[in-house]
């Protein structure tokens, strides 16, 4: 029985949707990882949010200044703002204009 | 709940990928191989395809991205990441639920890995070829075989006891990283043999064709809804616990989120066409559960070149499918057990096993409990769990704070506002609909008064326990994160 072309286009488009996305995962994440050990191999640690997370972390500590977790996230705002002005590499997209303008909380 | 000052700092993953193959090892279970590719076939092919893609990352991936937040940033098992979360006190029974439903799980899915390993060891003696076999009456005698059942049944423990004493890293990390890619292996074999078969088309067609109408029918929905949250095993506690041992820089939404849930859906979809195409070759009528496995494609094998070698690999593989996910199962109470009690986890290891061989015996002696169980816990026990770990995620520690401490942090994707809606209420409401749907569809039945049972009886349980546990360390400690504004 020959396969229409509705079949294969849907056979394709579900080994698309499913292989393609989770080989790409995949190989983003590994990928990643082996960037990430290869970082900490040359500085002892990494910027640990991107600039969009960072300024979210940054406008959450604001709008809950009295939240049980706002000394935790400050200090993770923190370390990752030290982290970013003491290391050469950072494994996010951070441009030098980015990081003049972070300011410790 | 002090801690033996013998216990040694926190395991981690050795490597993302063990990570990685531990979260889909975990999650892929019978599920994808006997009951996926029958269901999807029988919803209309692409169109149940469609639906369960939407429902995949609308619940799915954002649910377990919560899960393994929680578990990375609590860097503890269940209970412990309650506590943190609830501070001490009943409420702490909330895990206390979710571990009752894992144990309750184990305990009859352990006699079901049993089924695969007999089925793998026949294959490897080439039963299944061999002259006069029959598959029906060959499954009926096993079945019917309860010193049988329960020996392999305590077989499987003791093996999964054996390999969860060595650690995560040196047990469980070690059994996965080659234990699924051989599993994938194996379906890609079969599936390029399969395809090169007369008739393999016709299991295709079954199995891809679209009809678009099943979109509009409410059993596509529930079928997918179903698959999509019991397939990926969101809020049963394994990707807490899994996550609970990444390391300081591990990502935790692109690896626990989109690969797991799409990584562990890929292998349903792969079984789908390792399976389908040699059983229309074949003639055989298509099936889900132990008829398609066990009947439909034994009957299969000696029709076909080669059948041997296939069965060999059809069965090797779902054994690995079965026996991964037990580990891991296993693993959420043992995690959290050898954490909140003075034991070790050798001690604790071979008393979670020992119970829960113990709970199975009924469900090993007679398949029909184990039916009786499945349902049950499917249709309430494990959404009850789910319900237990996403309102604590999104009614107490509160989504937003969740989303900007814990995952987005050294995060390979970024999670956007969205996020916090889907987990606050829309996993919610969902889990409380399942429950309801078949609470009305079962309405007076055992399985339902059984499931009410579970739902009413497990959190009391819960409470009372945590209560009477947590009462001393109330009085020195705190909750940590309580009250979140989101």
């Amino acid at each position: 029985m020959p396969l229409t072309p509705g079949v294969l286009g849907m056979l394709a488009f579900t080994l698309l949707a499913f292989w393609g996305v989770a080989i790409w995962a995949l190989t983003r994440t590994l990928r990643q990882e082996s960037r990430k050990v290869e970082m900490l191999e040359q500085q002892d640690r990494l910027d640990t949010y991107s600039p969009k997370a960072l300024a979210e972390l940054r406008e959450w500590i604001e709008r809950n200044p009295n939240d049980p977790l706002a000394a935790e996230a400050r200090a993770q705002y923190n370390e990752c703002v030290d982290t970013l002005e003491t290391t050469d590499q950072h494994f996010y997209d951070w441009s030098d204009r980015e990081i003049e303008s972070l300011e410790r909380l | 709940m002090a801690e033996s000052e013998a216990k040694t700092a926190r395991e981690e993953w050795g490597t993302r990928f063990g990570f990685l193959m531990a979260m889909v090892g975990a999650m892929v279970g019978a599920g994808n191989v006997w009951r996926f590719p029958y269901v999807m076939g029988d919803n209309g092919g692409g169109a149940f395809v469609l639906a369960f893609l939407v429902l995949l990352f609308l619940l799915a991936v954002p649910g377990l991205m919560a899960e393994v937040a929680l578990g990375r940033y609590t860097n503890k098992g269940v209970i412990g990441a309650f506590r943190d979360v609830l501070g001490p006190g009943g409420m702490v029974g909330l895990g206390v639920v979710v571990l009752l439903v894992n144990i309750a799980l184990m305990s009859y899915y352990s006699p079901l890995i049993g089924w695969t390993l007999y089925y793998a060891a026949h294959s490897l003696l080439f039963t299944f070829t061999s002259s006069g076999f029959e598959a029906e009456p060959f499954m009926e005698a096993f079945f019917a075989n309860s010193g049988l059942m329960i020996g392999l049944h305590t077989l499987v423990m003791a093996s999964v006891a054996g390999i969860l004493i060595l650690g995560i890293r040196r047990g469980v990390e070690r059994i996965v990283v080659y234990a699924v890619p051989a599993l994938v292996v194996s379906l890609v074999i079969m599936t390029g043999y399969g395809l090169t078969l007369d008739g393999a088309s016709e299991g295709i067609a079954f199995t891809f064709g679209i009809d678009w109408a099943y979109l509009t029918y409410s059993s596509t929905w529930i079928e997918a809804l179903g698959q999509a949250l019991f397939s990926t095993g969101l809020g049963w506690g394994i990707a807490l616990t899994v996550g609970s041992y990444l390391r300081e820089y591990d990502d935790v939404p692109l690896g626990g989120g989109v690969f797991t849930a799409i990584g562990e859906s890929s292998i349903g979809i792969l079984a789908a066409l390792a399976i389908f195409p040699v059983v229309f070759a074949v003639g055989v009528e298509p099936d889900a559960g132990a008829g398609l496995a066990f009947v439909s494609l034994v009957q299969v094998f000696p029709e076909i070149p080669l059948g041997g070698i296939l069965a060999i690999l059809f069965f090797v593989g779902f054994f690995i499918a079965t026996f991964t996910s037990g580990l891991l199962i296993t693993e959420v109470s043992v995690t959290t057990v050898a954490e909140e009690t003075r034991f070790d986890r050798t001690q604790t290891v071979l008393g979670i096993c020992g119970l829960i061989w113990l709970v199975g015996l009924p469900s090993a002696f007679s398949a029909d409990f184990l039916d009786f169980a499945d349902f049950i816990f499917g249709s309430w026990g494990l959404p009850l769990a789910t319900l237990a770990i996403i309102l604590v995620i999104g009614w107490v520690m509160g989504p937003e704070r969740l989303r900007v401490l814990a995952v987005n942090k050294n995060a390979g994707i970024y999670v956007g506002k969205w996020w916090d809606p889907v987990i606050k209420y829309v996993i919610p409401i969902v889990m409380i609909f399942i429950m309801g749907y078949f609470a009305v569809d079962e309405f007076g039945t055992p399985e339902m008064i059984g499931g009410m049972l579970v739902i009413i009886l497990f959190p009391i349980i819960g409470y009372g326990i945590m209560s009477v546990v947590d009462r001393t360390a109330t009085e020195t400690d705190t909750a940590e994160v309580t009250g979140g504004d989101d």
